[in-house]
């Protein structure tokens, strides 16, 4: 799939403050399609407030979000397209995997043959098929995990949100999660992923980083490595950190 | 080091920074117990008329003399029934209409006969009707009555037989009159219990739907699975009626074990229509409060919040919802609340079919009340809803 492609998110000059405090400072960005793009930043950076405001599920307090290169969030044509893993564990855990699966897909209006062969497809893609008959409360962690992101796989969504898919997973797992990311993205989905480990966001094809609600870079991971000359994508983060207190030092 | 300071501290400073918690912690006892005083404050009174033919009319002050004396009843007049001679079906089907209207709790008749058998030595015989579908309120009336009778008895003359001593006239001036009762609903054998128990039908239905409800979506809320609802192309009504619809046959089951329960408790037969009757209005009762528990539940912002919902909304039902003390209970001017809470409607509808033997289509007002309940709820958990959704 060519990188020179449609726009998949529209944001214009979009902010949001909560109760006074801003935690979105006017921010314009395009997420092209087919990629998969890292929002990168410490907690509290506004990662999932834009998330949130990507699905409709706060309004911005100004500025302008377009969809798919036409719809508003909250629109049911763009939600049917996007699939959500959000932060917490959000599952039924007295349903077993594969029911929660199922239940996922039939919110998506996907029904018989079709949603059983599907919930079956991405359960195995997350290497849960033996498993699929616990209840999801007895599942270890990491099983919760990849149920949350067979849920937000199998109406095959075109747009992938994903809030801290890693926290609190641990490192093998971790890799195999972006080791998932890089097939889907393969397969033309657009993932657009967050996470607090910046280091691991090298497997992004574009990043941005965000800090108290303000963009400070946005490049290619090898890219901004290199140009602060730096060995890992947190050191640059770092460093793009220090630059912009510097610059706000100088010019207050 | 103790760290019973600490944890102190912490638990006063998470009240301190929850307001609404707050707020809730303490105003919930006060209006609890203003309800509980309103509610009791004011003394149930039963209402009698007397009514009297021809020369037994130069008695009814006294009667109604006597009857005044009583605590807890006050006097009534028919207005509706005129003050001449009717025929007696006439006149008693005249009576059962004011009972049935709910003018009066009691209607008290002196017959003229009554004088005429005191004058041939009989005891004679009042005649007292008596609307009997509320055993308390029966029971009131049937006490003063009985107690002013013994008063008239004292107060009317009597034939002193020639041969008869003085000890022989007090006698005849003890003997009690005769009371004759006749009820428009149920009988002497009504207990207080025949009365309650009906009503813990749509109670238990309402308040353990509604708390059922209310902690389910509540869960939904904090585990983070209603956002992913919310943000699935699925509209907020989708997901109330599928709460319904789930809570239903839940409710259902309830409600049957409740009403097998009553059914063998209660002292009188039941019919299968009533039984139908019964099990449409806990329909409508476990609608209302799932709704209800509902929007419990999205006003809420924390579970703490949430449960302390729970006796705002329950207890008010129990002290006015026509449960344990009714309606007339309480000051007139505050009665109208009892007419905002469901399961007076319910309840008395449920007493109507049970009590007075009526086809549930009688109640239709209180049905009609439910259904525009349910209806307002519905449309409050729209409004509300769509802006916690949106407001995050």
């Amino acid at each position: 799939m060519s990188h020179e492609s449609h726009a998949m998110i529209e944001l214009d000059h979009v902010s949001k403050a909560f109760g006074g405090r801003p935690a979105l400072h006017p921010l314009t960005l395009t997420i092209p399609e087919g990629r998969i793009f890292g929002l990168l930043g410490p907690n509290g950076a506004g990662k999932t407030t834009l998330l949130k405001i990507i699905m409709g599920l706060q309004r911005p307090d100004a500025g302008r979000v377009v969809l798919f290169g036409e719809l508003a969030p909250g629109d049911p044509r763009a939600t049917r397209r996007i699939g959500y893993m959000p932060q917490q564990l959000a599952l039924y855990e007295e349903l077993n995997a594969r029911e929660n699966v199922r239940f996922f897909g039939r919110l998506y209006g996907m029904r018989g043959d079709a949603l059983h062969a599907r919930t079956e497809e991405v359960l195995e893609r997350v290497a849960l098929s033996h498993e699929a008959d616990r209840p999801v409360r007895d599942l270890s962690g990491g099983m919760q995990h990849r149920v949350m992101l067979a849920t937000a796989l199998v109406h095959r969504p075109s747009l992938l949100i994903l809030d801290e898919p890693t926290t609190g997973v641990d490192p093998s797992l971790r890799l195999r999660f972006w080791e998932w990311f890089e097939v889907l993205s393969e397969e033309g989905a657009s993932i657009l992923v967050t996470t607090h480990h910046i280091a691991e966001a090298v497997h992004c094809q574009e990043v941005i980083f965000l800090r108290d609600g303000s963009l400070l870079e946005r490049d290619a991971p090898q890219a901004l490595i290199e140009r602060y000359g730096v060995a890992d994508l947190e050191a640059a983060f770092v460093q793009a950190t220090r630059a912009r207190e510097d610059q706000v030092e100088l010019d207050p | 080091m103790s760290a019973i300071p600490w944890i102190a501290q912490r638990i006063i400073l998470g009240f301190l920074r929850d307001p609404r918690t707050l707020a809730l912690f303490f105003l919930v006892p006060m209006v609890v117990m203003s309800l509980v005083y309103v509610s009791l404050s004011h003394d149930e009174t039963a209402r009698v008329a007397v009514l009297a033919r021809g020369a037994a009319r130069l008695f009814v002050g006294d009667l109604e003399d006597a009857l005044a004396r009583e605590d807890d009843v006050t006097l009534a007049f028919l207005s509706a029934i005129p003050d001449e001679e009717r025929d007696g079906p006439t006149l008693e089907r005249m009576i059962r209409e004011e009972l049935r209207l709910g003018h009066v709790d009691g209607v008290l008749y002196f017959p003229e006969q009554l004088i005429a058998d005191r004058f041939s030595g009989k005891p004679g015989q009042l005649l007292l009707f008596l609307e009997g579908s509320r055993p308390t309120v029966t029971a009131t009336v049937a006490s003063a009555v009985a107690s002013a009778a013994d008063d008239l008895a004292s107060a009317l003359p009597v034939v002193i037989d020639a041969q008869c001593s003085a000890a022989c006239a007090n006698s005849v001036n003890v003997k009690p009159l005769d009371i004759d009762k006749r009820y428009l609903y149920g009988s002497e054998d009504l207990r207080q219990i025949d009365f309650f128990l009906p009503v813990l039908l749509p109670f238990f239905v309402f308040f353990l739907t509604f708390l059922l409800a209310n902690v389910t979506f509540q869960r939904e809320r904090v585990r983070g699975t209603l956002e992913r609802l919310l943000i699935a192309p699925v509209r907020l009504a989708e997901v109330i009626l599928g709460y319904v619809c789930g809570f239903i046959l839940f409710a259902l089951v309830q409600a049957a074990i409740v009403l097998a329960f009553l059914l063998a408790l209660l002292g009188f037969p039941v019919t299968a229509l009533q039984v139908g009757s019964l099990v449409l209005v806990t329909l409508l009762m476990v609608v209302i409060a799932l709704l209800l528990g509902l929007l419990v539940s999205f006003a809420a912002r924390n579970e703490f919040q949430a449960i302390q919902f729970v006796p705002l909304v329950i207890l008010p039902q129990v002290f006015f919802g026509d449960l344990i003390w009714s309606i007339d209970a309480l000051p007139p001017a505050l009665r109208w609340i009892a007419y905002l809470m469901p399961l007076t409607h319910a309840n008395i509808a449920t007493r109507n079919v049970l009590l007075k033997g009526q086809s549930l289509w009688e109640s239709w007002p209180y049905l009609l009340v439910l259904v525009g309940m349910g209806l307002l709820a519905m449309l409050l958990l729209s409004v509300v809803g769509r802006r916690r959704a949106g407001g995050g």
